[in-house]
């Protein structure tokens, strides 16, 4: 099988970057999980949508606008009225979602190869991210599972809290170069490790 | 030991040496200090030139607030001018110059304008400047003239050339309560705030949390006030909920509590740590905010008040108590309030003679009096200061008597001194809550605007809101703290403060009027003299006297001139000061660099958006440009070869062989839903659910207005599923205004959208043996015609990827396109350009695509314009009749069916030589005379299929002019020459090649 390649490929560079003296601020990976996908319900159905979901990951989403949940390398989380994004390392999300979602509750689409997925961890995430977002990624407001999708200037941006000090963002592939670029500029005086 | 250094005390670390440069004299002083303080301890008085007249000017304050020490600051060749000289924290390597001068400070040619101060008093501009640029040397046609040596003479520093390499960092921060100044106040306000538990954030634009307890020598529970706010700070630092910003000027309030403050990071250092910003920008969203700013001493008004020597009394006691420095040896006070006899018995104890206090009240506290007593000075009660001595530098007072009414009276005394300390009262600084909107109040008693009542959600506490001593402010602090993190109020033991009883409230404030120049802005060089010349041409009003006069403006933005301004308008108009206006603020408090505006997109402007096959692209040597944000390859040129060279090549090799073009960056839209088919017919002005699936269709919609929008092929996938292509440009917007149908106008439909861009990687392979690539490396799937007639639909895999092909054509050729997963794009490239190899494949670039399709006579964005129809476009027959589209409604009006419209055409040069896009096209004529305009150019190439060079345009009239003789005129690139209309359709108008 052919492996995708990542975006990411010519400005990868692992090891440590910026100020790191006193240490590490931020840690950035590339995820690269097996299934991206988005998952929409029609008006009324988003009950369904959910228990399909959850049918298909495992995944019990809460209520409310931008809740979600990450377990084992899984992650959906709202990104808009109906709307899901959901990761799994695992390939062939979107199929087995497609089975367990009606015709009459929603819609699937796979994103697999349209997004990157970024892990910003560390103690300076919050910081690193805060420089981008117009976000209050503090835990109590931004708990562990929920997500938003946001933008960035030109770069849409979904992310979602996959730790205390870790954050998963995914952005559309052709901006992911870019993107990876300006976080480790931004994080430069915090320190960053790439892995 | 520096000339002024007192021998011991100030919060300076004398171990620390600290060396700098100053006008390029080498001097040394200590950490801690500013370059203000420093140059004072080295015996240096004379700062900077003043701005219109040029006179010698030294330190007036020790703060933000300052005017007239203006220093630039060079950092190799960047300059960076304008920065108050009492805001620099000195550090090795420092180098700093003064400014508007010349040759130099000591000895300015400039100042040749005190002489004429008459003629250039407010106004002068408007008089001598303003009027017709017509008839003789007057007017504005003068001060065309003029400009070029009034600029140089009068102003400010001057911005550098070179391009400033620093970083410049932005930050969201969120927070329930944001304190603003770190005084005594302020701490109180932060640490009753954080006991809640809440997000406190507590920013002082010093390096130093305590404000006014760093120079006191107030006694705060038994500890000297400097050492209880150092304890507060500490504790606050080590409190997780709390987020110390030191160096950090909330400069901005503006709605929803939002509010905007500049971190210097590293001014302070020679040069920053690794990726550290110079300064940062913050944008602070608070739950509610504590305003505990402080407050600004004010200067007093008389002849001679700007000589060098002569500063604020608290800015005196500051440079003693803060950093150990004697502004002078012998120094008199002048003040209207009791504030000022603290700084005398400061001065004095530092090590300073105070000569003479002279107070232009009759009596004074009793307090006051004893501090007089321990300063050693003589009191004269019922004075004022009618004039200075000195050359740069002041030498001698002259006082005279002054009684309630301001009238002079008795001989002049001198009293020799080598510093002035004045004082004229305490104005609050108001700024940040005038800015959140509300007027500030005038306080008769206090002399002074108090902030408004609170229109957003903030608390004032301390000098900010006229409290009238520490003890009181610390108090304010810590109620103002828990009612902004909705705690109650606690009911620990209140601070208690050791500070002498002075009367808070100044005698009314009063100018001392005498001949010669007293100052009223130091910085923009306006006298009590210039006010009251506004009020008798007129300018009465607060915001008339600023414009005409230009007190209050520039880099200090009038904080130490604001009152006094207002009470000699109130006095030469009889009327009290609140009578006479009240000057409302706006951002920002203080200077901020563009720089921290800019944030990181300083170099990072535009994200680079790259298909997955763009290394390759590099690496095959081609060259790319911009489209939009996109990057995509314009020819993939030979050593040797020039642009049109290159594309005719590449053009050539499609028309007779094969050629693949990355099409990776079209837009790209997942269409779902039941009613997905119905949707398309109402978006598109063709019908979509007639469309088998299996297949495409090229789709056209207009605008709402009739206009003609965007095109591109639309391929149905399933029953309830299709892949939308919409052009590179317009991808963006097209998915908006779908979006926005589906929101809006037909929410009622049960469809969904996707951005499915960069789901895909895309190539077009075209060419009459492009078949032969496909069936050579494509399994799973036939290719013939039977298997994929034009614009069918197959999957099928490419080199173990699977692959979804679709045979369309923009080229005019035989042509397919294939679709895989993004990451698959380079794997899937590669293995067509190795099938294509023995069918001599070329990769082609953007010209190439253009050439082949203006053969064609396709349009694209050229002509999709915004301003053509679907008519103009001979675009008519995708006008369904059958049915209601966007647009449909509106595009039949009047004005888009007349028969003078532009239409699509196609021109073809005569001489021989290149058209170019944007070139008019008219009927005959020259250059410079050209005949009638009948239409423009949109888009040109050399065709390699004809031989010669083409393009298409939008001419009056279109088909109907077909076989006339016109000329193409460029009057910018100065070209002029013969072109023949033809029809867009050049090449193969049957469509033979594609369908064959």
């Amino acid at each position: 099988m052919v492996e995708p390649l990542s975006p990411l490929a010519p400005v990868w560079k692992p090891g440590s970057h910026g100020n790191f003296v006193d240490g590490v601020g931020v840690v950035l990976s590339e995820t690269r999980p097996g299934s991206i996908v988005e998952a929409a319900a029609w008006h009324g159905a988003e009950k369904k949508l959910m228990a399909a979901i959850r049918k298909a990951t495992g995944l019990s989403l809460p209520d409310g606008a931008g809740a979600g949940a990450y377990a084992d390398g899984r992650g959906a989380f709202g990104i808009a009225p109906g709307r899901f994004l959901l990761a799994d390392q695992a390939e062939g999300l979107a199929e087995r979602l497609s089975a367990a979602v009606a015709a009459d509750t929603g819609t699937v689409t796979d994103l697999s190869h349209g997004r990157t997925a970024i892990r910003v961890a560390g103690p300076k995430a919050e910081w690193l991210l805060s420089k981008f977002f117009a976000i209050d990624f503090a835990l109590p407001a931004f708990p562990v599972g929920s997500g938003l999708a946001t933008v960035h200037h030109d770069i849409f941006a979904q992310i979602q809290r996959t730790g205390e000090n870790a954050f998963d963002l995914y952005v559309f592939r052709s901006f992911a170069r870019s993107f990876w670029t300006m976080l480790g500029h931004g994080a430069e005086e915090a320190g960053y490790e790439v892995r | 030991m520096s000339p002024r250094r007192a021998a011991s005390g100030g919060r300076i670390d004398r171990a620390r040496t600290i060396r700098f440069t100053f006008d390029g004299q080498a001097y040394t002083g200590h950490a801690g200090d500013t370059l203000a303080s420093a140059l004072l301890a080295n015996g240096v008085t004379l700062f900077g030139r003043s701005f219109k007249y040029h006179r010698p000017r030294g330190v007036l304050t020790a703060g933000i607030d300052e005017p007239n020490a203006l220093v630039t600051i060079l950092a190799g060749d960047v300059r960076e001018p304008n920065i108050p000289a009492t805001m620099v924290e000195i550090y090795d390597g420092l180098s700093a110059v003064s400014q508007n001068r010349f040759p130099s400070l000591g000895f300015d040619i400039g100042a040749v304008n005190q002489l004429g101060g008459k003629l250039i008093s407010a106004g002068f501009y408007y008089k001598t400047f303003m009027g017709p640029v017509v008839g003789p040397l007057k007017g504005t046609r003068f001060w065309m003239f003029c400009e070029h040596f009034i600029r140089r003479a009068a102003g400010l520093g001057s911005a550098g050339h070179a391009a400033d390499n620093a970083r410049y960092g932005k930050m969201n921060a969120f927070c329930d309560v944001l304190v603003v100044g770190a005084g005594p106040a302020g701490l109180s306000a932060a640490k009753a705030a954080a006991a809640g538990g809440g997000r406190v954030v507590l920013a002082d634009l010093d390096a130093q949390m305590g404000g006014s307890t760093q120079w006191s020598g107030e006694t705060i529970d038994g500890k000297p006030a400097a050492e209880w706010a150092q304890a507060l700070a500490d504790e606050l630092a080590a409190t997780p909920n709390v987020r110390i910003l030191p160096r950090t000027t909330v400069w901005g309030y503006y709605d929803n509590n939002t509010l905007a403050a500049l971190e210097r990071v590293a001014d302070h250092k020679l040069t920053p740590a690794r990726g550290e910003p110079r300064h940062r920008h913050w944008i602070i969203r608070a739950g509610s905010v504590v305003l505990a700013t402080g407050a600004f001493e004010r200067p007093l008004v008389f002849r001679g008040n700007d000589r060098p020597g002569v500063m604020l009394a608290s800015a005196a006691e500051r440079y003693a108590n803060e950093f150990g420095v004697l502004p002078g040896e012998n120094i008199a006070v002048f003040t209207n309030n009791d504030s000022a006899y603290r700084a005398a018995a400061a001065l004095k104890q530092a090590g300073a003679s105070v000569a003479a206090i002279v107070d232009i009240r009759p009596d004074v506290s009793v307090a006051a009096r004893e501090l007089a007593a321990q300063a050693g000075a003589e009191l004269l009660l019922g004075y004022a200061v009618v004039g200075t001595e000195g050359g740069k530098g002041l030498s001698n007072i002259k006082v005279r008597r002054f009684d309630n009414a301001g009238t002079l009276s008795g001989e002049p005394r001198i009293i020799a001194a080598d510093c002035l300390a004045m004082s004229g009262g305490w104005s609050p600084v108001v700024h940040l809550a005038s800015q959140a909107g509300g007027k500030p109040v005038w306080d008769a008693e206090r002399q002074a605007f108090l902030p408004p009542s609170p229109t957003q959600n903030w608390i004032g506490a301390g000098a900010f809101a006229g409290a009238a001593d520490t003890e009181t402010a610390i108090a304010e602090g810590r109620k103002a703290g828990e009612k902004a993190a909705g705690e109650k109020a606690s009911r620990a033991k209140a601070v208690k403060v050791f500070a002498p009883a002075l009367d808070p409230n100044p005698a009314p404030y009063r100018e001392v009027r005498a001949d010669g120049k007293a100052f009223v802005d130091f910085q923009h060089d306006v006298t009590a003299e210039d006010v009251r010349l506004a009020r008798r041409e007129g300018f009465l009003s607060v915001e008339h006297l600023k414009r005409y006069t230009t007190l209050g403006m520039a880099t200090d933005q009038g904080k130490t001139s604001n009152v006094p301004g207002l009470a000699i308008m109130a006095e030469a108009r009889g009327l009290s000061i609140p009578e006479v206006g009240t000057t409302r603020f706006r951002p920002p408090f203080s200077a901020v660099s563009l720089g921290a505006l800019a944030g990181e997109r300083y170099g990072e402007l535009r994200p680079d958006r790259l298909t997955p096959m763009h290394d390759w692209h590099v690496e095959q040597g081609a060259r790319m440009y911009a489209a939009g944000l996109w990057f995509r390859p314009q020819i993939y040129g030979h050593p040797g070869e020039t642009v049109e060279q290159a594309y005719v090549r590449e053009a050539k090799a499609v028309r007779e062989g094969v050629g693949m073009v990355d099409v990776s960056t079209l837009g790209k839209i997942a269409v779902q839903g039941p009613d997905a088919a119905e949707f398309l017919d109402r978006v598109y002005t063709n019908m979509f659910s007639t469309l088998a699936v299996g297949k495409a269709r090229y789709g056209l919609m207009l605008r709402e207005d009739g206009i003609a929008y965007d095109d591109g092929t639309t391929w149905r996938l399933g029953e309830q599923e299709f892949l939308m292509t919409t052009t590179t440009a317009n991808a963006g917007k097209v998915m908006q205004q779908l979006e926005y149908y589906l929101d809006i106008v037909w929410p009622e439909l049960r469809v969904h959208l996707t951005s499915v861009t960069d789901q895909w990687a895309g190539a077009a392979i075209a060419g009459p043996k492009s078949r032969d690539v496909l069936a050579a490396c494509v399994t799973g799937t036939k290719v013939d015609n039977e298997a994929l007639p034009f614009m069918g639909i197959v999957h099928g895999e490419i080199d173990g990827v699977p692959v979804m092909i679709c045979r369309l054509s923009f080229s005019g050729e035989m042509a397919y396109e294939v679709y895989c997963g993004a990451g698959y794009g380079l794997h899937v490239w590669e293995a067509l350009m190795e099938a294509g190899e023995p069918f001599g494949i070329v990769p082609y670039g953007m010209e190439a695509l253009g050439t082949l399709r203006i053969e064609k006579g396709h349009v694209t964005g050229t002509e999709i314009d915004g301003r053509t129809t679907a008519r103009d476009l001979y675009l008519d027959w995708m006008l369904s009749k059958k049915k209601p589209f966007a647009g449909s409604a509106l595009m039949d009006r009047e004005g888009l069916l007349s028969p003078n419209r532009l239409k699509l055409a196609g021109v073809v040069s005569l001489d021989g030589r290149a058209l170019n896009g944007g070139a008019h096209v008219v009927t005959g004529g020259s250059l410079d005379e050209p005949g009638e305009d009948i239409g423009h150019i949109t888009a040109v190439c050399y065709s390699p299929a004809l031989g010669k060079y083409i393009g298409l345009a939008m001419v009056r009239g279109g088909k109907e002019r077909i076989g006339q003789r016109a000329y193409y005129c460029d009057p910018v690139r100065k070209r002029f020459g013969p072109v023949e209309i033809a029809s867009h359709h050049f090449y193969d108008p049957e469509g033979s090649r594609m369908h064959g």
